[in-house]
């Protein structure tokens, strides 16, 4: 094919982003904002943070050591995990395509939809609890007496655990991407569709990359959120030690017991794994996804 | 014909945006559908790209009846007037998309890549992503890479649309250019009679979801089915009950000829060669009317001279009939 264009188009490139702008002039008021909004974090956050942390190592990794020797914390700790790992798998794929429907299409009750799906933010967690043994409990509830008869035990068991974090941190993920969503738009899958890509290979291609640093920030909110998860599991579990008892259940469990310091322990391990996931993140997110 | 269109109509809701249109684009050309925004151009091109669907009417390319086919099966290069640039791949990787998607062996690919970088002057962006592309560029990359697919009609929407004015005559001539090479069947919609007047082998105007003329750039100059094509493809003004181009107006300062209306000279402007006058007429008639500057100084113009107007001989001439788009 010939040669067609001439000569080079003279067009600026979009320039990166602006080096450095001057801010604006600082008053005495920044000053004061900056003091107002550094005490509250403090006070509120990285004072009492920091002293579990301090707590934990007042005899040096004792309490960690003396932690992980306990086989019941350690079922404990891996039924958190477990329970963790479901709650996000569920999450993010129902997640994914909860906010395709809501961003992709209209049908009648998207609002009433798009309101329920708040209310796991907005209800205690103990009433999601609770409504599940009413629904699943194995004796009284609407469905349970069903599944107990097949020898499926909802209430008292991990799927019980799993399905109350799973409701509770359903919210995260849809809020997460739906925004993205929005913003990307349709027409690169347009456009791959033109170019012959079928639905899924839109999917695929286009829509998943595109969303992908949504889903990484919903994956670490869900975890954290499962992780910590209390309420709603206190109820649903039964609390068996050994069984059905997560480490947040563990961490009240010694602090009733006086065990300040396994129950410290305890709380500064959920706290690092929480931490640790949101420090990766802002370490492998790219800077122009900001 | 490359592609048959015939009786589409397409609503969204209450608004009409195609009504019972019917039109056939030839083989090979470069065709332009013009019209005001909001007037159904680019719904008839998403409906035969396939991104929309017809209430009604059928669309046949390349001999193919195409109405319930999906987009991905058209084989048709899209172009959006937003560029729809893959953001999170290369430019390399925007342009083999297509071939990807139908498993083209690797070299043929990259060969092929190449090939269309080349032709669209980026090779040397291959590894950028498209976020560091100018507008410009980044329209250019997506022509490569709807043409990667050897499409059987290429579509642009608005292609030139967002990009300013100095960038988009440039690549307006480098699409005629390049069209000319490639000879693939491109239709582009474009709401700027200049751009399709300078661009386009064909033009079908569109208006409030109909076709009022289709024809080459001469012929809708030179004889404007309507007063609406007529007003749309340059300036038009009203002179005794026809539209007729300003510079179709003869000015007189006796009453030389017969049926010459009377009038007095209220406005008098004058940009570089050129001196246009607005006349207010016995009948109440605002007339505008261009002249040269050297023929408004020879017949001595000033404002509120009386003159006498006349249609220049052999002008196009539409009767008015929509006095709502007079002007």
């Amino acid at each position: 094919m010939a040669d067609t264009l001439t000569r080079e188009i003279d067009e600026p490139v979009a320039p990166a982003a602006p080096a450095l702008v001057r801010r604006e002039r600082r008053t005495p008021m920044t000053y004061v904002l900056r003091l107002v909004a550094a005490a509250y974090l403090f006070f509120l956050v990285a004072w009492p943070v920091s002293l579990v942390a301090t707590n934990t190592f007042d005899d040096g990794l004792g309490s960690i050591r003396a932690l992980l020797e306990d086989p019941d914390v350690v079922v404990a700790l891996q039924l958190s995990a477990y329970v963790a790992f479901f709650s996000v798998v569920i999450n993010t794929v129902f997640g994914v395509g909860m906010s395709l429907l809501l961003v992709r299409y209209e049908f009648p009750g998207k609002r009433v939809l798009n309101a329920l799906l708040d209310l796991p933010l907005s209800v205690s967690p103990i009433v999601v609890g609770l409504s599940l043994v009413l629904v699943y409990g194995g004796r009284e509830g609407w469905l349970g007496p069903t599944f107990a008869s097949w020898g499926f035990d909802v209430i008292f068991s991990a799927p019980g655990i799993i399905m109350a974090t799973t409701f509770v941190a359903l919210p995260l993920m849809i809020r997460e991407l739906v925004p993205v969503l929005e913003e990307i738009g349709i027409e690169q899958e347009q456009a791959a569709e033109s170019l012959g890509a079928s639905a899924a290979q839109r999917f695929w291609r286009i829509t998943l990359p595109s969303i992908k640093w949504g889903i990484v920030y919903g994956v670490v909110l869900t975890l954290a959120r499962s992780l910590g998860e209390f309420g709603a599991v206190k109820v649903v579990s039964g609390n068996v030690l050994g069984q059905t008892r997560t480490a947040t259940l563990v961490v009240e469990e010694k602090y009733l017991n006086f065990d300040q310091q396994g129950a410290y322990a305890t709380a500064f391990l959920l706290a690092m794994v929480s931490v640790a996931c949101i420090v990766v993140v802002a370490i492998i997110r790219p800077k122009n996804h900001a | 014909m490359s592609i048959e269109v015939s009786g589409l109509n397409k609503s969204f809701g209450d608004f009409v945006a195609l009504q019972d249109v019917s039109v056939s684009l030839p083989t090979g050309q470069l065709t332009a559908l013009l019209g005001p925004s909001g007037g159904g151009k680019s719904t008839l091109l998403r409906i035969i790209a396939g991104l929309d669907k017809a209430d009604t009417g059928s669309v046949t390319i390349e001999g193919t009846d195409a109405t319930h086919l999906p987009a991905q099966k058209r084989n048709v290069g899209f172009v959006f007037q937003h560029y729809a640039v893959f953001k999170h791949m290369t430019v390399a990787k925007n342009v083999a998309f297509g071939l990807e998607i139908r498993k083209r062996p690797k070299a043929e690919i990259a060969e092929r890549v190449d090939e269309l970088l080349r032709l669209v002057h980026l090779s040397q962006f291959a590894h950028r992503l498209p976020s560091q592309l100018s507008g410009g560029q980044r329209q250019r990359m997506a022509l490569a890479r709807a043409l990667a697919v050897e499409p059987s009609v290429l579509l642009l929407d608005e292609p030139f649309g967002a990009l300013d004015a100095k960038v988009r005559k440039e690549l307006r001539d480098w699409l005629r250019r390049l069209h000319d090479d490639v000879h693939v069947t491109t239709v582009f919609v474009t709401h700027d009679q200049e751009e399709a007047l300078e661009v386009a082998d064909e033009i079908v105007v569109i208006n409030e979801g109909r076709v009022e003329q289709v024809g080459t750039p001469d012929q809708l100059y030179d004889e404007p089915a309507n007063d609406f094509v007529m007003s749309f493809l340059g300036e038009v003004t009203h002179l005794a009950g026809t539209a007729v181009r300003p510079h179709d107006i003869d000015v007189a300062t006796a009453p030389l000829l017969a049926g010459a209306v009377e009038g007095t000279v209220s406005r008098m402007l004058r940009v570089g060669f050129e001196v246009r006058l607005t006349v207010l007429t016995v009948g109440g008639e605002e007339v505008s009317v261009v002249l040269t500057r050297t023929h408004a100084r020879s017949l001595g113009l000033e404002v509120g001279a009386t003159v006498w107007l006349t249609v220049t001989a052999g002008a196009t001439v539409v009767p008015a009939m929509r006095p709502s788009l007079a002007g």
